[in-house]
């Protein structure tokens, strides 16, 4: 499992709808401010990538000190920050999300763009990041 | 064989040194001259040898061919155009091949051994040019040819001979044997397969030649480098399979690798030469360890990854292994040079960057052996030295906008890079409080390890002097406070707590002994390092300086205690000191100032070159890194500017955390610049960020610099928009409804993010047309003052009348104090923007909807029987709202002509029921009739719907009496009218209702009479029918007969019949009759006839029992009376009784038809009689006595009529004249059909005796068959 993991979704319009602190590490009060920075300097990276590949999930596309930058592109993004290595989990992981966001999706009164407050899906997530991060 | 490296490099140098010597050309010249040694014989050669080219050039005689021909030669230096081949044997044009002509007898030629070292070959001669001239053609056969020979023949090299003619032109004999010369020439030296003899005429054309020349040079040195090349790479291939052999040495393969390099560096095959000095880098990683890292000596903190020639090969070679540290260097400087030889300076930044982080891996390795943050310095020069040497060789726009787009996106990485690592530098000597804590620059070094050395550096002995001025600084630093009084835990700067880790890589400390430090001081923890720093226990500071001031020379003993953070400044900052070599970058960390400078220089620089990059992210968050110096430097409008570009990337993109972060610091510049839109701007967004992001006290303080503001005089009132903190929207449920013209009121929810209650001074809204734009925006607007409380709140609004047509919500206006603001929100929740494709397009849900003019409102009769005339009844009227309210209508009432309404009478009113069944029920559940039925008064024609019949279908019930003056004549069933009109004095209607309704009034019956019988004493039984014209039962209690004259009552009665047969019960519709007897009176006198009375009446006395809601009723009781006087009625109708005429004057009589049998088409004649009977007086007023008018009637269907239908005839006014009438008719279809009939239009009928009578019916038979149409003629 990995000390540090943010897992956020960024819509379209680079607005983040959904953010969770994921990792094992002591929560740290500073730590979010400081994910939320990196992650959001990230999207500079990812809207460059988006337009150039056409692969779902492209691990590490950016770096930051020992922390990298995940992304999983849907029509939303969704992106880590994590610290470990074990690619083949946070590809899963992403792909589990997906289905999450989907059936959030499909919830007729959840408006796309919007804020994802179900705290279902909170705690789905925060279960998958236990299982595969 | 690294003993070679020493000579190598100084060839290499030399050729740099020719270089720089200004050929330009990367060349060494060699020239090789022979000369005959017979001075007597006119012939010569010489030798020019180049590394890359070589040419020869005839010499004339024993004298040099080579002053006669060098300038033409060198004139035509660097050849223009040479095809080489590269590594892999494919063509390549080089532009501008720097080449060089010398003599073989150059020193340079000499001095070294031919061959004695095959791996230097890449300087040896590329082609060796033969300058020969021959006059004699004996002289060539005996000297020059076995002297050219032995040349060639000695000669590896490339070669070719060119023949310089000096015959003039005008001398023919020397050029023919200039001529013979040459071809002998060329049949001894040339082949088929290689063209190796060229001639020059001096004196003559040369158009040819020097293209020729130059396509043999280009030739030979293609043959030399294809030659050498295969020869390098045979070489290196041998080397490359020995390579995990124990004997391979790195060296050599480096020589022979570089020397291919160089070699194809100097026939500007840069290509190829970069691919070797990347393979060589690819084996030097690949061969693994390295003895000696190196860096350690003086000046190595100081990147030289642009300057190979930085240390002498032999420098960094160390028992045939190249240290690490510097021969990287070396390489990435070589590959650097020849990119920018290829002018691709964005490759140099993205490898360079790369090379810097790589190395700066290696860096961290070796760190414990390396000069204090010797790791960050060299990265910091690095940086900036690519920055500079990049930025210098790039143009803009010489390369693709991505290429472009990509190299300012490196240049700002190094920028980022550089940056970050001079902020650590900074932070370890003390000026950590000037670095803002944002998250940009916490993320950044925060994550960023603390420098290992194997030693943390120690106080040198004589700074207690810089220990104080540091512990000052630290006193004196105060720490940012955030604006607005916000609360909030400082970001670190720091990956653990500087005092801890510097203690602990002391030596003689463990780190158990931290806690000593903070003299046992409670409540340290690990993560609070920020605060630990900025705000020190009071106590711990007063002892630190007693102690400093009482000894200050302990400092001394300070190696074995625990380093204050003011000593580990001073100790890093020493440490640095002798780390650092470059001076410009002691510089830059001597003094606050200068430090300050540095950073914003480099933040800048990160800044601009994201920014171009379109990296609007790093960008944007840099320029909020320098709006943070700017404020603290107090220039604050450059702050305010940037930061208003940070805040509006992170409002843009709804990262709210971050926005929090900065906008307060916005927020405070606009305050300080006075720039009140924008500080009241800032404050709503303060206030509209999630709540969680701010304590309620903070929030509150917004609140109240919003209102503060909002009372104050503001110089420039400009409109706020508080799209974000007020939002609004209809009510759930179906639109308003409202008719054209009618105003009404509009219930919107208004969420109002303010934390506290607000008031608002005024509040519209405006509405907009959906479907019609023109009709434009119209306001509506809350009178008084509004509080508004946190959160949800319903707001009521009067609306004035609309235009037809649905309405949206437009824009929430408002004034709180002076300040005019504006929403435009409709709803919270939602997306701002709407270009996702996902978002859902904001549904613009009607919220009033305002119909066309339509009826609103029916009325209609109750009943459509009729009702009893002049008396009063209660007339019906339903009033049906359609969909609309009748709230406050008014219902005026006018009569028509013979109608009155008894105003004096109250009118009633009641729920209507469809059925009469309902109606029943209703009745007699007296309960709810007793609920809805209101009794009202008419007031000048008007009345007022009550409340309860808003919605619902009623019936208003208004005593209406027809009045009719004449009696009735018995058939009469009067129909009158009534107007009326309903209004609404507050529900304005668009149209009025106006609605005319008519009523039926009638008599209680029909009355119509007969003789039933004539009696032989002259009594006549007169039958009188009545037949009920009402729905009502009509009880009759009375009925006489008032006879006029010349009748009289038979028998004793007084002209009623049998008393007993009342009282009479007539059923509606139903018919009665009575029977009266009468006898005919006495005759009057001719004086009375004008006073006698014409008709008879009938008097009844009757009461009616009838349902108003079905027809004639009761009359409405105008005065309380007797139940029994109530009902009894008077009906009084006329009757005209006539006494028989008993001797006619005419006789009219029918004679019989001639013919028995009538035929269709078949004439017959029709013959009246008319007989005088007697004397007519009436006729005498007439004209005409003697004559009398007739007329035939008849069917023009069955009959022609032919003569006069209608004349004059005369008859004598005797009685018993007597005259024919005949008319000729032709019947016209076969069957029984009426025959004409005779009538005297003047002659009343009483007057006349029809005898004998004529037929009804006469029987016409078809036409007879007629044979002679059968018959031809």
């Amino acid at each position: 499992m990995a000390t540090t993991a943010c897992f956020m979704i960024v819509s379209r319009n680079d607005i983040p709808i959904y953010e969770a602190e994921v990792g094992t590490a002591p929560k740290k009060e500073d730590a979010a401010h400081q994910h939320q920075f990196i992650l959001h300097a990230a999207l500079d990276i990812v809207q460059d990538l988006a337009w150039t590949t056409s692969a779902m999930f492209l691990k590490a596309i950016d770096r930051f000190n020992d922390l990298a930058v995940s992304v999983y592109f849907i029509h939303t993004r969704l992106m880590l920050l994590h610290d470990s290595r074990n690619d083949d989990g946070i590809k899963t992981f992403f792909q589990e999300v997906h289905e999450l966001y989907i059936k959030i999706l499909l919830n007729p009164l959840y408006l796309p763009g919007s804020r994802i407050t179900s705290s279902q899906f909170d705690t789905k997530v925060r279960a998958l990041a236990r299982k595969y991060l | 064989m690294a003993n070679f490296l020493a000579q190598f490099q100084s060839i290499k140098s030399s050729c740099d040194h020719l270089i720089i010597a200004g050929t330009r050309a990367h060349t060494k010249e060699q020239k090789k001259k022979f000369t005959h040694p017979s001075s007597g014989i006119k012939s010569s050669c010489c030798i020019c040898n180049l590394n890359f080219h070589h040419e020869c050039f005839p010499v004339e005689d024993v004298s040099d061919l080579w002053p006669l021909v060098k300038k033409g030669f060198e004139e035509r230096l660097p050849f223009k155009r040479a095809c080489l081949n590269n590594k892999t044997r494919n063509p390549v044009f080089v532009e501008k091949l720097p080449a060089e002509y010398i003599l073989t007898t150059d020193a340079r030629l000499r001095s070294r051994f031919p061959h004695e070292l095959a791996l230097f070959w890449f300087r040896e001669p590329y082609a060796t040019v033969i300058l020969v001239t021959c006059e004699d053609l004996d002289e060539f056969k005996t000297i020059l040819k076995p002297r050219l020979k032995l040349l060639v023949q000695n000669d590896e090299r490339e070669w070719f001979i060119v023949f310089v003619s000096k015959a003039p032109p005008h001398n023919d004999q020397a050029t023919k044997m200039a001529k013979k010369v040459y071809a002998k020439l060329e049949v001894d030296f040339s082949s088929k397969k290689r063209e190796r003899c060229c001639k020059l005429d001096i004196h003559g054309l040369e158009i040819n030649f020097w293209e020729d020349l130059e396509s043999k040079i280009t030739e030979c040195i293609r043959n030399t480098l294809d030659r050498r090349v295969q020869f390098y790479e045979d070489e290196i291939r041998k080397l490359s399979e020995q390579r995990f052999l124990p004997v391979w040495n790195f060296c050599n393969f480096f020589i022979l690798k570089e020397s291919l390099a160089f070699m194809f560096e100097m026939s500007h095959l840069h290509e190829d030469s970069l691919r070797e000095y990347d393979e060589l880098e690819l084996c030097y990683l690949e061969t693994g360890k390295h003895r000696d890292f190196g860096g350690m000596d003086r000046g190595d903190d100081h990147a030289a990854l642009l300057n190979p020639g930085n240390k002498p090969l032999m420098q960094i070679v160390q028992d045939d292994s190249f240290r690490e540290f510097e021969f990287r260097q070396y390489l990435f400087a070589s590959q650097a040079k020849l990119l920018f030889k290829l002018n691709r300076p964005f490759e140099v930044a993205s490898r360079g960057y790369s090379f810097i982080i790589g190395f700066s891996k290696s860096l961290v390795l070796h760190e414990s052996i390396l000069p204090f943050c010797m790791r960050e310095v060299w990265i910091i020069t690095a940086c900036m030295d690519l920055i500079k040497a990049t930025a210098s060789h790039y143009s803009d726009g010489l390369v693709a906008p991505d290429i472009e787009k990509e190299f300012y996106r490196v240049q700002g990485d190094l920028y980022s890079l550089c940056r970050i690592k001079f902020m650590r530098l900074a932070y370890l000597i003390g000026y950590g409080a000037n670095i803002e804590r944002s998250p940009a620059n916490s993320a950044s070094l925060s994550m960023l390890p603390w420098p290992k050395p194997a030693v943390w550096p120690s106080v040198p002995p004589d700074a207690s002097s810089e220990v104080l001025v540091k512990e000052k600084m630290i006193l004196q630093a105060t720490p940012r406070v955030k604006h607005f009084g916000i609360q909030r835990k400082q970001l670190p700067l720091e990956p653990s707590v500087l005092l801890r880790e510097a203690n602990r890589r002391r030596a003689s400390l463990s780190a158990g002994n931290v806690f000593e430090l903070f003299d046992g001081r409670s409540g340290f923890n690990n993560g609070s390092g920020p605060e630990l720093r900025m705000s020190p226990a009071p106590k711990a500071h007063a002892i630190a300086i007693s102690r400093t001031n009482s000894t200050p020379g302990n400092f001394e003993s300070s190696i074995d205690r625990p380093m204050r953070l003011a000593e580990i400044y001073v100790a890093a900052e020493h440490a640095l000191q002798t780390t650092i070599s470059d001076p410009d970058l002691w510089k830059s960390l001597s003094s606050l100032a200068e430090f300050e400078q540095k950073y914003l220089e480099l933040s800048k620089g990160a800044a601009d070159n994201y920014n171009r990059s379109w990296w609007k992210r790093h960008g944007v968050v840099l320029d909020g890194e320098i709006a943070a110096v700017c404020y603290k430097h107090g220039n604050f409008d450059l702050a305010a500017k940037s930061y208003e570009k940070v805040c509006a990337l992170y409002a843009g993109e709804g990262w709210q955390d971050l926005l929090a972060e900065v906008l307060p610091n916005l927020a405070e510049c606009q305050k300080i610049l006075n720039d009140q839109a924008g500080y009241l701007s800032s404050c709503v967004r303060l206030l509209s960020l999630d709540k969680g992001l701010f304590l309620t006290k903070e929030r509150q303080l917004f609140q109240s610099e919003v209102v503060r503001l909002a009372h104050s005089e503001m110089k420039h009132p400009v409109p706020l928009d508080v799209s974000s903190l007020i939002t609004f929207s209809g009510n759930s449920g179906p639109p308003l409804e409202l008719c054209d013209g009618d105003p009404g009121t509009l219930s919107v929810t208004v969420w109002s993010g303010f934390p506290d209650d607000i008031t608002l001074e005024s509040l519209s809204l405006t509405l907009t047309a959906t479907h019609n734009a023109d009709e434009g925006i119209k306001a509506i607007r809350s009178s008084g003052a509004t509080i508004l409380k946190p959160g949800r709140n319903t707001i009521t609004l009067s609306l004035p009348p609309q235009k037809p047509g649905s309405y949206v919500l437009g824009v929430l206006t408002g004034q709180i104090g002076q300040l005019r603001f504006r929403s435009h929100n409709f709803s919270r929740g939602g997306p701002a923007d709407s270009d996702d494709l996902m978002s859902y397009e904001k549904p613009t849900r009607p919220i009033l909807k305002v119909f066309k003019p339509r009826s609103l409102v029916d009325l209609a009769a109750a009943v459509s029987s009729a009702f009893l005339i002049n008396e009063p009844q209660w007339v019906g009227i339903i009033v049906t709202p359609i969909n609309y309210s009748l709230k406050g209508a008014v219902l005026h009432i006018d009569t028509g002509p013979g109608l009155r309404i008894e105003e004096s009478h109250v009118i009633e009113m009641e729920r209507y029921s469809n059925t009469s069944e309902n109606a029943d029920c209703s009745k007699n559940d007296g309960c709810t009739v007793a609920e809805e039925l209101t009794r009202m008064t008419l007031k000048d024609g008007r009345v007022e719907l009550p409340d309860w019949a808003n919605k619902i279908t009623s019936v208003l019930w208004v005593p209406v009496c027809a009045i009719s003056d004449g009696l009735a004549q018995g058939t009469s069933a009067d129909s009158k009218t009534l107007l009326f009109w309903l209004s609404n004095p507050h529900l304005k209607f668009s149209a009025l209702i106006d609605r005319t309704l008519a009523v039926h009034f009638t008599d209680p019956f029909h009355v119509s009479t007969r003789v039933a019988d004539k009696c032989d004493d002259g009594t006549l039984l007169l039958q009188v029918i009545l037949h009920s014209q009402v729905k009502a039962s009509v009880t009759i209690y009375d009925a006489w007969l008032d006879l006029q004259d010349g009748f009289a009552h038979s028998g004793e009665c007084d002209g009623r019949p049998t008393s007993a047969f009342f009282p009479l019960v007539v059923s509606p519709t139903s018919r009665a009759a009575i029977l009266f007897s009468i006898c005919l009176g006495t005759t009057v006198t001719k004086d009375d006839v004008k006073a006698m009375r014409s008709d008879s009446i009938l008097n009844i006395t009757y009461g009616i029992t009838g349902d108003r809601a079905l027809g004639a009723h009761t009359p409405v009781p105008m005065e309380p009376i007797g139940p029994e006087d109530a009902q009894r009625l008077t009906f009084k109708s006329a009757i005209v009784l006539q006494q028989p005429v008993l001797d006619p004057c005419l006789a009219l009589g029918f004679l019989p038809l001639p013919l028995s049998d009538l035929r269709v088409g078949q004439l017959v004649t029709m013959k009246w009689r008319v007989e005088r009977l007697k004397y007519f007086e009436e006729n005498a007023v007439l004209g005409n006595n003697d004559e009398i008018l007739y007329e035939v009637d008849a069917n023009t269907e069955h009959w022609m009529i032919a003569g006069r239908k209608r004349g004059h005839v005369p008859l004598s006014m005797k009685k018993g004249s007597r005259i024919e009438i005949s008319v000729l008719c032709l019947p016209l279809i076969a069957g029984y059909v009426r025959p004409p009939q005779l009538g005297l239009p003047r002659v009343d009928d009483t007057n006349i005796s029809c005898n004998p009578p004529g037929p009804h019916l006469v029987c016409v038979l078809p036409p007879a068959l007629s044979s002679s149409f059968c018959i031809p003629a």
